[in-house]
């Protein structure tokens, strides 16, 4: 199986979707809870695919370095925010491969992001909080042209989920639950 | 080297990859019931014109009259089959018998057409079906509620297996729709449940179940071993999943071991992969056997049926039984469920026994047709006490809270004429009644 992604069932669920739209639907969910300094614990809720209910039973942690008042266990946010979109541009890549019926045979995505955080710190209005550029660099080898290659770049970020997500403003609609104690 | 200008396969699987794709979006490959030998599906009224029809094709090369046994491990290969295994269409293509092979397709699509499924697949067992079709729907963490009243291999599954592999069950009455709804965690993922239960004989209202499931997005699973597809067209009544054990009725000359896993070709599609890894795959002379017994399938459920409800209706009036279960016995608690699900009855009969086991197993003894046997479904009627086989792992206080009274004989009736069979237990009965006045005298 090409990529190891079956390329018929990949075509089935696409023509599925295109008759009950709803089964494109994906409900996500974490939950994060904090442990200690800046070190939290995440665990993934159960997930929705189109309507039908699938355990998560993952779970993983997030920390800061000791020069950031952390304790150094964990990826930090940062780092996860660039996994979660490298991952996703991955899949995006691959998806995008078998359909076209590229083999792939090695595929490595590189990431690099500078933030400042003055932004952070709040003392330099004009320093940006977030992270102004993200740089990437795709390393591949299969058997398509430098070309091709280049096509199937351009459409799996323009089809990426999380891509478009930080490429777009989203809404991040809050609410807290206080109790004062 | 042979070479074929014919697909070797469902003919109507093809690449879903052709120039010019740019995206997913243009992918036109959609997913179609199968996999078939090519021919279109027919839609007969009547089960017995299906159960002969269905899936069953002579051989081209010399008109033999049936499907013949394709006793082969292994298969040709050429372009289209290395195709279909790049592309992710395989299981359309035959290349390995534990894949896929003309022998089991061809019953594949016999039990399809009686079920009103888009798509089969056969197993060395019914556990092997079971065990596959669960597996395939569970998670990591997963959970599923099922009925406590199951056969013992599946409660062993949920029991035994699931912790093993970081999954769990929680098991309630089939009755008591309150319990089952509060039993669902975040994590449950299925509703597992025997449509008429072993050996009480339960017949769980799935309509409700369906309903259950919809409203918290969970996948239901149905084990309709007792009621068959002539009893019970569960995919109809919005289950997801169909299992059988295929050594019971569905073959019914208990002569062979199998399963069947039934349901949209999207759902089987996702068991077809754990099939391959679990292994459990059904050799084609056991498939050409199956096939043949489903030929005769709605006759033999007729007759199971009719035998079963004249015995049982004379067992209910004998003053040496306490009580019988069927469920077209006005008597039976789910009587009225039956009467709305089943268009046929089942063959097994459940009664007790006045003066506990050691009286049941005094009639085993007298009686000359049914045979002392585990199993049921078959032709010939079969036998047995649940206290010294099937419930012999639980003590004699866990059988009675599972209503298991002791006593309880469970009877698979064969389609033995219903005369025959009273003529037979009435002299065993007599016989019992014989040795009580002697004891007493």
């Amino acid at each position: 199986m090409r990529n190891g992604i079956p390329a018929a069932a990949l075509s089935e669920f696409v023509n599925e979707v295109r008759d009950t739209p709803h089964e494109a639907v994906m409900d996500y969910g974490i939950n994060i809870t904090w442990e200690s300094g800046t070190r939290s614990h995440v665990e993934a809720k159960p997930m929705h695919v189109g309507g039908h209910r699938v355990s998560r039973k993952f779970s993983w942690k997030a920390d800061e370095p000791r020069q950031l008042m952390g304790t150094n266990h964990a990826a930090n946010p940062q780092e996860l925010l660039l996994s979660g979109l490298g991952a996703c541009m991955m899949v995006s890549f691959l998806a995008g491969a078998s359909a076209k019926g590229i083999q792939i045979e090695t595929l490595e995505i590189d990431f690099e992001a500078s933030l400042d955080l003055r932004g952070f710190m709040g003392i330099e209005a004009n320093s940006a909080v977030g992270f102004p550029e993200i740089q990437y660099t795709i390393h591949v080898t299969g058997d398509a042209s430098a070309e091709a290659f280049e096509t199937l770049h351009r459409a799996s970020v323009v089809h990426s989920p999380n891509a478009q997500t930080i490429l777009n403003q989203v809404a991040l609609k809050g609410a807290i639950v206080s109790t004062s104690i | 080297m042979t070479t074929s200008n014919t697909t070797r396969g469902d003919a109507s699987s093809q690449s879903p990859l052709s120039p010019g794709i740019n995206w997913l979006s243009d992918l036109k490959r959609s997913r179609k019931p199968g996999p078939f030998f090519g021919e279109a599906q027919h839609t007969w009224s009547g089960a017995s014109t299906c159960a002969v029809h269905a899936g069953s094709s002579d051989d081209p090369r010399t008109g033999a009259v049936g499907t013949p046994i394709y006793q082969s491990s292994t298969f040709l290969l050429e372009d289209d089959q290395y195709n279909s295994i790049h592309d992710g269409y395989a299981r359309d293509r035959f290349i390995y018998a534990r894949y896929g092979n003309p022998s089991q397709w061809a019953v594949q699509q016999k039990l399809a057409a009686l079920e009103g499924a888009e798509s089969a697949i056969v197993f060395s067992s019914g556990m092997a079906a079971i065990t596959t079709a669960v597996l395939s729907f569970m998670d990591k963490g997963a959970h599923v509620v099922a009925s406590k009243e199951l056969y013992g291999g599946t409660y062993n599954l949920f029991n035994q297996e699931l912790p093993s592999l970081d999954m769990s069950a929680t098991l309630v009455d089939p009755r008591d729709f309150d319990a089952i709804e509060a039993a669902i965690q975040p994590n449950t993922q299925i509703l597992y449940f025997e449509a008429i239960t072993n050996p009480l004989l339960t017949v769980v209202d799935i309509p409700k179940i369906v309903e259950i499931a919809k409203k918290h997005s969970l996948r239901v699973i149905i084990d309709a071993t007792f009621a068959t597809p002539i009893g019970l067209r569960c995919l109809e009544l919005g289950v997801d999943i169909v299992v059988h054990s295929a050594s019971k009725y569905l073959n019914g000359h208990s002569d062979l071991i199998a399963g069947v896993v039934l349901g949209s070709r999207k759902l089987i599609d996702q068991v077809w992969p754990r099939m391959l890894t679990y292994g459990g795959s059904l050799d084609p002379h056991a498939s050409f056997l199956l096939e043949r017994g489903l030929k005769t399938l709605a006759i033999r459920m007729k007759a199971h049926q009719d035998s079963a409800f004249a015995l049982a209706t004379y067992l209910e009036q004998h003053p040496a039984i306490e009580r019988v279960f069927y469920p077209l016995l006005p008597s039976h608690p789910d009587h009225a469920i039956a009467q709305r699900l089943l268009d046929n009855a089942t063959g097994n009969v459940t009664f007790v026994v006045r003066g506990g086991d050691g009286a049941a197993l005094a009639l085993l003894k007298a009686l000359r047709l049914p045979k002392q046997a585990t199993s049921l479904g078959g032709v010939e009627s079969l036998i047995s006490l649940p206290f010294n086989s099937s419930q012999a792992g639980f003590t004699q206080q866990q059988r009675v809270e599972m209503g298991i009274l002791p006593g309880t004989v469970r009877l698979s009736v064969g389609i033995e004429d219903a005369t025959d069979l009273i003529a037979d237990f009435k002299q065993a009965l007599g016989q019992m009644t014989d040795q009580t006045e002697t004891t007493h005298a």
